[in-house]
Order: structure tokens, then C-alpha cells, then sequence
């Protein structure tokens, strides 16, 4: 079914693009991995199988593109070059119980995370996707996610007063 | 359950609704009995809620349209190749995602929970180690299906490739025939659901490698899932299960 991926495509764009900003921390590198993502995506779409969720199957071909431009590279330590770039101003109509405060101090608290820990944590507690999903998308087993996952949360809270 | 190490893994695990009844339950009652417990897995689930505020407060910015057209010219070229002719130069999937060529991958993605259990990370793992097929591809054989037509639940068989143990067998509100069985070897297990139509088909398999440690919602829980969605209901036991089985050398 052609015609429905790239549909789903087109719609996935903003959550592709938050994703890929929180694996190179820069947005024009951000926005060329989704594009490169895509043009993968289209060429490998019978590996895809309908019925199955479309944002995971999508968000592992990204990640796999990140980690083959970070090899062609050979700078893994670019990501960290490129911070500071989040712009981080709340949106009042979410979370009415957290300050602005907090929530500018928890994006923080997120940012300075090593980006295996960042990325977890968005897959697992943005995107809700479940501990398998977000296994078979970096390619490790469940139990490295979890333990990615719970050193990233209980950082969180020890570095927010929120805790 | 006095055992249960309330790691931070398996408390988070519980905080995210991902642990199977009967641990979730187990941890629902240390909670209850400990306070401080009770406190580190509502930090779990206050980290949670922390960080969707925190991505969700972020507003996810209007993709530009630049690359808007650029990924829409994308998806035109796309639509516009021939499907079939477009084939031969479909990329193999990359390493770790499932195969989807084996024939056995074939049977047990009718089911479609199986795609779920096919796509663990530790199934990947333990694809690579053994190689091509492992006991997976055994899952098709006749040895293996000679097996189930002949031996009752609860016995084990030895065979060329492994060691194969039936566990239960079920009749399917549609009247077929389905067995829960176990493969071992030394260096991987499969736990596999086959239905008869006419003969045995795998429609659903969790491989494992055999010595997986820590696998918390792991291939049990699929199985009880699996064969719920089948509506498996009770297994056929002692006079029930001869019969079935003798109909199936008939």
C-alpha cells in the first residue's frame, strides 16, 4: 500500500524532526536525517508490514541513519559541539501543574543527559512507545533500555528540585 | 514472591504498566507494606510525567516547506514506480530487524501478535549468535511435526537438533487443533505455538537465546498473550487430548 506510507509519512514530519533533533542536537543536521530517513524509507517500504506501527518501524530507520552518518563521520563527539540550540519556552496550555519554571529546569536537566539516555527517555515517556518498541528501534535489548531509562529518570529527579 | 529483587529496573517496569499481572501485583504489595518502596516508584511515574510535560511544553515547530516539498517529491516518485519492477531494488533489511524471508517468519506473522514477539531485541540477539535458522527453522520440519502429532503434553522428545517437550494442546473456538510446545538446544530455546490445517503450521515462536538472564516481560507473558488471542480457553487433558491427537493421524 504505497500511497497510505506516504501518507504517514508526511504526517510522522514534526515527531521525526524532534526525534532526530534530540539524537544530533542541531536542527539543520536534524532536518537532513529526516529527509535522508525518508528517501530510505521509501526505497526499503516493503520491509515494512502493514498492520504493525508505522512511527517505530520509522523511527528505527532514522536512528539507523544517524548512526551510519555519525560512522562515515567518525565524530561522535559532535553531538556535544552542537547543544544549546532547544528552544524551550513552555507552552502554558500544557502541564497546568508545573511552573514554567520547573519544566525549563526538568528541559535542562534532560539536555545535559548522555544522548543514549536522552533518547530513551523521549521514545519511552514522549512518544509512549512500549519498552519492546523502543528496544527493537536502537537495536539493544530490553533490559539495556531499562536500565538506560531508570539511571535517566532517577537523574532527573535528583537534578530537579521538583523531585 | 518473597524473592523479587525490587530493582529500579522492575519498579520503573511497574510504574510504566509494562510488568506482566502477576509481578505487578507482587510489587503492588511491597508497595503497600513499605513506604519507601511505595516513594521510588512514584518517582518513577513523576519522571515520566515530568518529561512529556517537558517534550510536550517544547512545541514541535511547523515543518519547513522546503523540506516539506523535498520529502513530498519523495513520496510521488515514489507512488509513480512500478511496485513489482521496483522490487529488485529493495535493500535487505538491516541487521538486527527480523527476517522476513524465512519461511518461518512467513507463519508466524499470520498471527499477528507474532510480529510483536519477533521484534525483541533478545530474538535478534539470539538469531545472530546461532546463525542462519537455528531452531527456528526446525519449527517447519517433519521431525517436529511427526513429534506433535504423536506425543502426549508434558513429555519430552529427543531430537537430531534439540530436545522438544509438549506443553499443552488446545482446541480453538473454530475446532482446530493448536499445541504450546518448548525446542532447547544448548545454546537457544524456542517456545512456539503450531495449528493443524491439514497439517502443522508454526503460528507463533519467542526464541531465546538459553542463557537469556534477565528478561522481565519476556516470552511467557507473549505466550499467555498469544494464546488468549487465540482463544485457546483450556487445554485438553488425559482421554480429550488422545482423541484429538489420534484424529490427527488419521
Amino acid at each position: 500500500m504505497p500511497a497510505a506510507i506516504g501518507q504517514e509519512l508526511v504526517a510522522l514530519l514534526p515527531r521525526l524532526r524532534r526525534f532526530a533533533f534530540v539524537l544530533c542536537r542541531s536542527q539543520p543536521l536534524a532536518d537532513d536525517l529526516v529527509q535522508g530517513a525518508c528517501e530510505r524509507a521509501l526505497a526499503n517500504a516493503d520491509s515494512w508490514t502493514p498492520g504493525t506501527k508505522f512511527d517505530a518501524w520509522m523511527f528505527r530507520i532514522l536512528r539507523n541513519y544517524w548512526i551510519d552518518h555519525l560512522r562515515r563521520m567518525r565524530t561522535e563527539g559532535m553531538a556535544e559541539d552542537l547543544s544549546q540550540q532547544t528552544q524551550l519556552v513552555g507552552d502554558p496550555g500544557e502541564g497546568p501543574i508545573l511552573s514554567r519554571l520547573v519544566l525549563s529546569e526538568v528541559q535542562r536537566a534532560i539536555d545535559n543527559l548522555p544522548q543514549e539516555q536522552r533518547e530513551v527517555l523521549l521514545l519511552v515517556c514522549a512518544e509512549e512507545l512500549s519498552y519492546r518498541e523502543t528496544a527493537e528501534i536502537l537495536g539493544v535489548p530490553i533490559g539495556t533500555v531499562m536500565s538506560r531509562l531508570a539511571r535517566a529518570r532517577k537523574r532527573l529527579m535528583e537534578t530537579t528540585a521538583a523531585a | 514472591m518473597s524473592q523479587l529483587h525490587l530493582s529500579d529496573e522492575i519498579l520503573m517496569a511497574f510504574a510504566d504498566g509494562e510488568l506482566d499481572e502477576r509481578t505487578a501485583a507482587a510489587i503492588a504489595k511491597a508497595m503497600a507494606e513499605d513506604p519507601a518502596v511505595a516513594k521510588r516508584v512514584m518517582d518513577f511515574q513523576q519522571s515520566r510525567r515530568l518529561t512529556r510535560s517537558a517534550f510536550s511544553a517544547a512545541p514541535m515547530p511547523e515543518v519547513p516547506p522546503r523540506m516539506l516539498a523535498a520529502v513530498l517529491d519523495r513520496v510521488k516518485a515514489y507512488e509513480a514506480t512500478d511496485r513489482t519492477s521496483a522490487s529488485s531494488s529493495v535493500v535487505a533489511p538491516n541487521r538486527g530487524w527480523f527476517r522476513r524471508k524465512t519461511p518461518v517468519v512467513q507463519m508466524a506473522l499470520a498471527a499477528s501478535i507474532a510480529a510483536v514477539a519477533l521484534a525483541l531485541g533478545y530474538f535478534a540477539g539470539s538469531q545472530e549468535r546461532t546463525g542462519a535458522g537455528g531452531l527456528m527453522a526446525q519449527l517447519g520440519s517433519p521431525t517436529v511435526h511427526g513429534a506433535l502429532s504423536g506425543i502426549p503434553s508434558g513429555q519430552d522428545v529427543e531430537l537430531p537438533f534439540g530436545r522438544l517437550r509438549v506443553i499443552s494442546t488446545y482446541r480453538r473456538a473454530d475446532r482446530g487443533l493448536c499445541r504450546e510446545f518448548r525446542l532447547h538446544s544448548s545454546s537457544e530455546a524456542v517456545a512456539a505455538v503450531a495449528c493443524r490445517n491439514g497439517e502443522w503450521n508454526a503460528t507463533f515462536a519467542v526464541a531465546s537465546a538459553a542463557d537469556d538472564t534477565y528478561a522481565p516481560s519476556g516470552g511467557d507473558d507473549l505466550m499467555a498473550t498469544y494464546l488468549q488471542s487465540i482463544n485457546a480457553g483450556a487445554p485438553l487433558i488425559g482421554e480429550a487430548e488422545s482423541r484429538a491427537l489420534a484424529e490427527t493421524n488419521r
